[in-house]
């Protein structure tokens, strides 16, 4: 039913109090926050900090212990066609070698009732129609990357969630990538992505959540987390004290 | 439905299904002509071991490659990583943000491989079995139906078989080697009932069992009893694979 309290909800991602262990090591400790539609979300913090764990929860691939993450209200596993809702770029294309780009491209988009020419238009968006029949195991990293972002945009999704997305990426293709992201959020898109370049996530992001040894040290806009400081990177190693060339 | 497409589609985009499904349904059918004339010989020479009934059936047998390695492909290139610039990246990943629900996609999943195989199956049997009765004629008598149906059944089964044990494992190496050893070199299963009567339970001493005489062995057990033990056995594989699948993170 649509009502104030239906828009609030729409294309948000709320992560409440995630508490994750692996094995035997604490991944995360009550990390709560979230990204609104509209806007950039920065997820800012250095490698091994938690960043990739809470979207992999966020996504449905790994499980809590406790706490939950939710897109639209609800789990990701209960999204019915979940591509139409929410696009994830993880680590590498998700595209097994031996498949060319458009096979895979053709049954992702089948997985979720999309037609085969959705594969195409997607290719066309990221730049890779002339390696279409490529296959995945022969792209570089650049290329993987724009394939993992072409699976991602199949369903013209709602939501971004982007893991690391510049990772690879020439400078060319960064400048690509932060023109997309911003124009993704003017669109009324929620976009979440990770990041541990805090530059780059400076140049792009409205809010930024900034997250250390599994711990959210602060969020808000951008303004206000980087606060006094000159950037945000002064910013970050204020938070978290650590040393300039130290464990970052 | 749509799920299933999408999973019969992405199997049959892998080469390394292509050589399952290839080998599968060819190897049979070719050892039946290259044997049939010695086959010939020894039925008028009366030195044909086994049962002549069996004949066509049991060169079935080295088809049985094609659901082996089709069943592990299914679920072993979800967990092969995708590139060398991304170790941990695997098509999993893409597979699950795109049929999140797990029970769903394992469904799926299984429904695209019984499929596949079934058809692999009924195509690999009615060669085998026509290119008996055309090169052998009434050497051999008739088979009956229900031992054809059972043989198709086990094929489909050994499919499943391979799938489980490859769920639980998350890595195709394994269980492909094992299987291919045990089925081709040495059966450590063939072995074990000569020490053990209860060795003749296992599945691929008494899956074959459903559709062949069993001449060899020295426990007869019904053709009926053997496809319900080959059967609990892919049963209780499968809802351990499913569990795991189910709990662990991708």
């Amino acid at each position: 039913m649509p009502g104030p309290a239906h828009r609030l909800t729409t294309r948000m991602i709320t992560i409440d109090r995630l508490n994750k262990i692996k094995g035997k090591a604490r991944i995360l400790y009550d990390v709560s926050f979230a990204a609104r539609p509209g806007r950039v979300t920065g997820f800012l913090g250095p490698n091994g900090a938690g960043k990739t764990s809470t979207l992999r929860i966020l996504l449905g691939l790994d499980r809590p212990q406790s706490g939950t993450a939710l897109i639209d209200g609800q789990p990701y596993q209960s999204l019915r066609r979940p591509l139409a809702t929410v696009g994830a770029l993880l680590d590498g294309s998700g595209a097994h070698r031996a498949r060319t780009a458009r096979a895979h491209l053709r049954w992702v988009a089948a997985s979720n009732g999309l037609p085969d020419s959705r594969a195409d238009e997607v290719l066309e968006i990221v730049g890779l129609t002339g390696d279409a029949k490529k296959r995945a195991g022969r792209y570089s990293l650049g290329m993987s990357r724009r394939l993992g972002l072409a699976t991602a945009l199949l369903g013209d999704p709602r939501v971004l969630v982007l893991d690391e997305p510049v990772n690879g990426l020439d400078p060319a293709g960064i400048r690509w990538m932060r023109e997309f992201l911003r124009k993704s959020a003017a669109e009324g898109r929620t976009v979440l992505l990770s990041s541990h370049l805090m530059g780059e996530l400076a140049e792009i992001a409205d809010d930024v959540v900034v997250i250390d040894k599994g711990r959210v040290l602060v969020q808000g806009e951008l303004a206000e987390v980087t606060g006094d400081h000159r950037t945000l990177e002064d910013a970050f190693f204020a938070l978290t004290a650590t040393e300039t060339g130290g464990s970052w | 439905m749509t799920q299933v497409r999408a999973e019969i589609r992405k199997l049959l985009g892998l080469p390394t299904a292509w050589a399952g499904l290839i080998l599968g349904t060819l190897l049979s059918p070719i050892i039946v002509a290259i044997n049939a004339p010695a086959v010939r010989r020894m039925i008028a020479d009366g030195a044909l071991l086994g049962d002549v009934a069996d004949l066509g059936l049991q060169n079935l047998g080295i088809g049985l490659i094609g659901p082996i390695i089709l069943g592990v492909v299914v679920v072993s290139s979800e967990y092969t990583s995708t590139g060398d610039d991304a170790p941990r990246a695997r098509q999993l990943t893409a597979t699950l943000t795109a049929m999140p629900h797990r029970m769903r996609l394992l469904a799926a999943k299984t429904a695209a491989l019984v499929t596949v195989v079934f058809v692999q199956a009924t195509i690999a049997a009615a060669a085998t079995l026509g290119l008996t009765h055309a090169l052998l004629g009434d050497l051999v008598p008739a088979w009956h139906p229900g031992r054809i149906a059972a043989a198709v059944l086990y094929w489909v089964l050994l499919a499943l078989f391979s799938y489980s044990i490859t769920l639980i494992a998350r890595n195709g190496i394994v269980p492909l080697t094992l299987q291919i050893i045990n089925s081709t070199v040495v059966s450590v299963s063939y072995l074990l009932t000569k020490l053990t009567d209860l060795a003749n339970y296992l599945p691929d001493i008494v899956g074959p069992q459903m559709f062949l005489s069993g001449s060899q062995l020295e426990v007869h057990i019904h053709p009926v009893v053997a496809g319900l033990t080959m059967s609990a056995w892919v049963a209780a594989l499968l809802a351990i694979g499913a569990y795991l699948f189910q709990r662990r993170d991708a």
